[in-house]
């Protein structure tokens, strides 16, 4: 197990590697001057030139890869085109936001997906139709399920605020940067209610495509198992139905749903600058949606190369789960 | 249980090429209803993205009533925000969608299977550097890395298409060459090479053509996928420039107008639902026609 996990770290380092090298190329291919970027546009081209030189823009590719490297680790992401500000200080300023947005869909998805998954395997009545369910929700784009949520909880029933991630004007910034924590430690418990409204739609939203990935994964394993031999002697015992699938089934299928879980973070990513943009959420996605259109490249890549490693380290977690519960894949 | 009589094998059979096409009519014979209306519907789909902007009852780029119109015979999915046709729009905005997503999938799969195919037949280090990368790119997450090629790239359709087909490919190179590598050692492969003819012969006809139908069949359950991710992307403005009708950028300018004019936003992307919806029946209809395992 030691030596896979081994195997396994380093493998995860090799590909964020490959991933910071194809930023780094992507930094260089696009329009973006770097430098010119640094100094301001109104500077002279001798002053540009200077800065090149003493930024080190002019040394042999490798050398300037290996820089980046060494800067991304640091926690140092150039300079945002648009904010002016660097593009670490902007991430750590939308990133709380985000992160509260991501457990709050992590929250909802999971239950969501177990749901999904045994109750449209069960030949229980109505899964039929889940499983209608499952398939139109594979195909809903998230900005339709947006839309149409917002139309239905906020103007039709009132039930949930309809943007933003607080109705309050002045609120806890600290010490967690997580409003519904904040609220409850800065004892506003009515913040934290609020926060709470605010998170159910867009969290909604950006769960329901992983969930109905990982039901139906989850269901194609309950499926598999149901017909295996195990379950024939745990029927021929005498057992109830619910507990053959709970038991002899859902645990089985269990390894294979998670590793869908981890790929689904792609999703969730990409997801999270469409959702919060609608949703006029202050976090990391919507700073990415707006700095596509103004060609704001360094504060791209600082978020891909962020949330990238976040997929791998996730994913590597995955398999590690996955290894540590079958000796199988140790492979 | 008794074991039935081997076929009797007639001289010189097993080394002709197998026959053409008899297997695509064979499945479609054997296609339940509900699988051929998927497969109905895909095509109906495909011919709207075909002829659809020359049947819309009005040009998609000029007003033609007034703005925020809410849907009426005359307009079925109402104005926008000028005074555009909505259901012109869609209808314009229908084929950069769906043939994205068919471009994309046939360059992914040709390109996958290119390298699938050279790393199984190919091994030693060839294979093991061809599936070196394809496993590092299988890891990057797709969607995310998709958004800064094309950013980086400069935003247009063919960017993105570009610069998901490179992001795509990965998955198909690992079935092709998975059923490639199955393929070498079955006894109808071994009879052809022992019947003396060119290798490249033998991989072109005996072997690639067997590793069609799983190929078709993974492609086909991806083509929903990949339609809300193109829209997803053109929504995020990472597809064709402004006045072009596209579906996800539609909804993305209408996104302001929710509350008072909810058509103008949700209609293309309903239209985006449609097309995926119809891309994942007709997936699920070919795999349960081809996929016999």
């Amino acid at each position: 197990m030691i030596a896979f996990a081994a195997r396994r770290v380093g493998q995860m380092v090799l590909v964020l590697l490959a991933l910071t090298l194809v930023v780094f190329l992507l930094q260089r291919i696009s329009p973006v001057d770097p430098v010119r970027a640094a100094v301001g546009p109104t500077a002279s081209n001798q002053v540009v030139e200077a800065a090149r030189k003493r930024l080190g823009y002019t040394d042999p590719v490798y050398v300037q890869y290996v820089r980046y490297v060494g800067h991304a680790i640091g926690g140092n992401l150039d300079i945002s085109l648009r904010t002016g500000q660097p593009v670490a200080s902007d991430i750590r300023r939308f990133g709380m936001a985000s992160l509260e947005l991501v457990l709050a869909t992590l929250v909802l998805g999971i239950p969501m997906a177990l749901a999904l998954g045994t109750l449209s395997a069960a030949r229980t009545r109505g899964s039929g139709v889940l499983r209608v369910l499952l398939t139109a929700l594979s195909a809903a784009p998230s900005f339709l399920l947006a839309a149409l949520g917002i139309i239905l909880f906020y103007r039709v029933l009132h039930w949930l605020p309809a943007t933003g991630q607080t109705d309050y004007v002045d609120v806890p910034t600290g010490p967690t940067g997580l409003l519904t924590v904040d609220g409850l430690i800065s004892g506003q418990p009515a913040v934290t209610l609020d926060a709470l409204k605010h998170l159910v739609l867009p969290a909604l939203c950006l769960a329901a495509l992983p969930a109905v990935a990982v039901g139906r994964v989850l269901r194609g394993g309950i499926l598999a198992n149901l017909r295996a031999d195990h379950v024939r002697t745990a029927r021929a015992n005498g057992l109830l139905e619910r507990d053959i699938v709970l038991r002899h089934t859902l645990r089985n299928s269990a390894g294979s749903a998670l590793a869908m879980g981890g790929l689904m973070f792609g999703v969730l990513f990409a997801n999270l600058a469409v959702v919060e943009t609608i949703f006029a959420w202050p976090g990391i996605g919507q700073y990415v949606a707006q700095s596509i259109p103004r060609g704001d490249f360094p504060a791209i890549a600082g978020v891909t190369l962020l949330l990238g490693a976040v997929y791998l380290l996730v994913n590597t977690v995955v398999d590690l789960l996955q290894a540590a519960a079958d000796p199988r894949l140790r492979a | 249980m008794s074991v039935p009589a081997p076929a009797p094998i007639t001289p010189g059979a097993v080394l002709r090429d197998a026959p053409r096409g008899s297997a695509v009519g064979l499945a479609l014979r054997e296609a339940s209803l509900g699988d051929r209306i998927a497969l109905a519907a895909f095509g109906v789909i495909s011919l709207l993205a075909a002829i659809g902007p020359s049947i819309a009852p009005d040009d998609p780029g000029t007003p033609v009533a007034p703005a925020f119109q809410a849907p009426s015979w005359s307009h079925p999915m109402g104005t926008d925000d000028v005074g555009r046709d909505m259901f012109s729009r869609v209808l314009a905005g229908i084929p950069s969608t769906w043939l994205s997503a068919l471009a994309v999938i046939a360059l992914a799969t040709l390109i996958g299977a290119v390298i699938g195919t050279l790393a199984a037949t190919a091994g030693g280090w060839i294979e093991a550097v061809l599936m070196r990368i394809t496993d590092a790119f299988l890891a990057f997450p797709a969607p995310l890395v998709a958004i800064a090629v094309i950013a980086a790239l400069g935003p247009s359709l063919l960017h993105t298409l570009i610069a998901v087909s490179i992001l795509w490919w990965p998955y198909y190179a690992r079935i092709v060459r998975a059923e490639v590598r199955a393929l070498l050692v079955r006894p109808n492969v071994d009879a052809a090479r022992m019947s003396g003819i060119s290798r490249r012969r033998l991989i072109l006809r005996h072997v690639v053509p067997g590793a069609v139908p799983i190929t078709v069949v993974a492609a086909s359950l991806d083509i929903g996928g990949l339609i809300t991710v193109l829209a997803a992307l053109s929504f995020l403005g990472l597809g064709a420039p402004a006045p072009s009708p596209e579906l996800g950028a539609m909804t993305a300018r209408g996104a302001s107008s929710l509350l008072t004019a909810w058509w103008v936003p949700v209609m293309p992307g309903l239209a985006v639902f449609a097309l995926a919806l119809v891309g994942n029946w007709a997936g699920d209809a070919v795999h349960d026609m081809l996929d016999r395992r």
